[in-house]
């Protein structure tokens, strides 16, 4: 029950953020600016649209994890207002899945937002039947967006903002890479190739997450790759969030 | 001070606290024993002593003042009640339930030193949420919110953001909110800390109010007149340690008193033998000053002045003060002495 009051709390908080307003009106803005781009991509302006579309709500998404995610359990020990609600009687691992909660709920609300009005303009470009592939992708980008969400709020509870984003955006690009980094290792020698392989294996598995291109192409995923990624990042989730909770059950609130 | 009749003996000195406490320590609010903080440096590894051993114990219903000069463990000693730091060694109980357990602040109250905010809230907003997170159903939670807000007198514009509340609006929000649970126990940090004369008299009601309802109040504060108006007892704490815990009653009233008696007349007549060793005579430009170390004499000594001719112009009591014994306590702990001040209470002759 605190949890779920802490997520609404967070969910005002992230919403009622002008950086988060501004990330979702440039995502807006980036709809319409492609639109006028098209005639420049030679027959292929529906396929720019749907790609741009997408990774606009990755981006915007990641950028509002950076901006607002990383600072939300850092600010709270900076400002001290911590002291107002882990005061009540409030697990603290509750008040971690809570901030978690709120900022993945304002995370999805985005990610729909900008979904739907990617389905929209798609419509009006004549690719009504596109939704399947629109939503599909939608999903799993919010599936992204949760997991590097429960990333943020580790580093928040261990660090600084600034330092908080930076782990965030390292843990993000290492598993935006992690295929690449595996094939790296192979050509490493013994020692490195392992540490390598070991890196590779802790980042998320975020390509898991990313059908841009199958959407682009009108395509839809398959069940099952949809129930894996769904899976893993409840996994990978409920992983990063423990971690939070162990750093933060034994800290003091000076 | 008061003594629980259940045996502690099973209670360990360090780890972690038993789960459950005899009956008559159910009637203590606070409870705690052997409560310790170090802080360690990780690059020194240098340890401080926040506080050390800690033995204290609150029954319900009082109202408590926890003393002591800056750095002296006060604000150490409420966190870890309210879990907000975790104790080195020792243990510590709420309404019987042991401070280490969330649910051991579901009666609790706590009013941190200079609260800070979420400023995207309205102080009606926040009001809710602190009272829903404190356990209050949501109707109740909204019900007492709108009580509190008005009580501390902020009700007029409920939806104001709090990044435009002044400091000491946010104080009284902050006191609004540890009340808008009805708890039993208050445990306020400098709760007149940035507050007016206004403000500062609000507060005083506030806490007498709750006092009435037979809410336990432990407070900690440097405005020392407002300690001995509201509060049973006091606390002394300095250099991380409990150095004295007294009623307000008996360091107001039980300590010694020196009487100072201004005459108008430089009178030469010689003090009687019996009253030399508590009374003596001071030259002044204009008259003299009689100093009084036992006040059972004062009437005699007044008859003796008046019949003398002395002329007695003001008699003036100075107690041993609150002050007085804070500063004592802080100085023998070797923090750096300051003036003692005594407080008169003028009495027209």
């Amino acid at each position: 029950m605190s949890a779920l009051l802490i997520a609404q709390n967070t969910f005002r908080e992230t919403t009622r953020d002008r950086v988060m307003a501004g990330m979702v009106l440039a995502g807006f803005v980036l709809l319409v600016v492609t639109q006028i781009a098209t005639p420049l991509a030679l027959g292929e302006g529906t396929r720019l649209t749907m790609d741009l579309g997408l990774s606009g709500i990755s981006m915007i998404g990641l950028f509002a994890i950076l901006l607002v995610g990383t600072s939300l359990v850092a600010k709270e020990l900076e400002r001290r207002t911590i002291y107002n609600l882990l005061s009540r009687p409030i697990a603290r691992s509750a008040y971690l899945v809570g901030k978690w909660a709120g900022l993945t709920a304002a995370l999805w609300t985005v990610a729909i937002a900008l979904g739907l009005a990617l389905w929209g303009t798609l419509a009006l470009r004549g690719m009504r039947g596109s939704a399947p592939a629109v939503f599909e992708a939608t999903y799993l980008a919010g599936l992204e967006l949760s997991v590097v969400s429960a990333i943020a709020v580790l580093c928040s509870s261990l660090s600084t903002p600034v330092l908080s984003a930076l782990y965030t955006l390292g843990f993000y690009l290492v598993g935006q890479w992690s295929y690449d980094l595996r094939e790296l290792a192979s050509k490493f020698p013994a020692p490195l190739s392992g540490i390598l392989h070991i890196v590779a294996d802790l980042a998320p598995n975020l390509p898991l997450f990313n059908m841009r291109t199958l959407a682009a192409s009108g395509q839809v995923t398959s069940p099952l790759h949809l129930a894996l990624a769904t899976g893993y990042a409840l996994l990978y989730v409920a992983c990063m969030l423990s971690l939070a909770n162990a750093a933060f059950e034994s800290r003091d609130f000076k | 001070m008061h003594s629980p009749a259940g045996s502690r003996s099973d209670r360990p000195v360090s780890g972690r606290a038993p789960i459950s406490v005899t009956r008559s320590e159910r009637d203590l609010a606070v409870l705690t024993q052997g409560l310790t903080k170090l802080y360690r440096n990780p690059w020194t590894l240098k340890v401080t002593r926040g506080l050390e051993g800690l033995d204290l114990e609150l029954p319900r219903g009082e109202v408590m003042g926890y003393l002591g000069p800056n750095g002296a463990g006060k604000t150490t000693t409420l966190k870890l009640l309210t879990g907000l730091l975790k104790p080195t060694r020792g243990a510590g109980w709420l309404l019987g339930e042991s401070i280490e357990r969330p649910a051991s602040r579901r009666r609790l109250g706590f009013l941190p030193e200079q609260p800070y905010f979420y400023d995207y809230l309205s102080g009606m907003e926040y009001l809710v949420m602190a009272g829903r997170l404190s356990g209050l159903a949501a109707h109740d939670a909204d019900r007492q919110a709108k009580l509190w807000i008005g009580r501390v007198g902020l009700g007029d514009r409920p939806g104001l953001r709090l990044r435009k509340y002044s400091k000491g609006m946010l104080q009284r929000l902050g006191l609004a909110a540890a009340l808008v649970h009805r708890p039993e126990l208050l445990i306020l940090d400098e709760p007149m800390s940035g507050l007016d004369p206004f403000g500062r008299r609000d507060v005083r009601d506030l806490i007498l109010e709750q006092k009435h309802r037979g809410v336990t109040v432990l407070f900690s504060s440097h405005i020392l007149p407002d300690v001995e108006l509201l509060c049973d007892r006091v606390a002394i704490v300095s250099g991380g340690r409990l150095s004295r815990v007294a009623s307000v009653e008996e360091i107001v009233h039980g300590a010694a008193q020196r009487i100072e008696i201004t005459c108008a007349v430089a009178s030469t007549a010689e003090i009687p033998a019996p009253w030399r060793p508590a009374l003596a005579r001071e030259a002044r430009p204009q008259g003299c000053l009689y100093v009084l170390e036992r006040e059972a004499l004062l009437d005699e000594v007044l008859a003796w002045l008046v019949q003398s001719g002395a002329g007695v112009r003001a008699v003036v009591p100075h107690r041993t003060s609150l002050e007085t014994l804070l500063l004592s306590a802080a100085t023998a702990d070797g923090a750096p002495p300051r003036e003692p001040e005594s407080e008169p209470e003028r009495r027209s002759a």
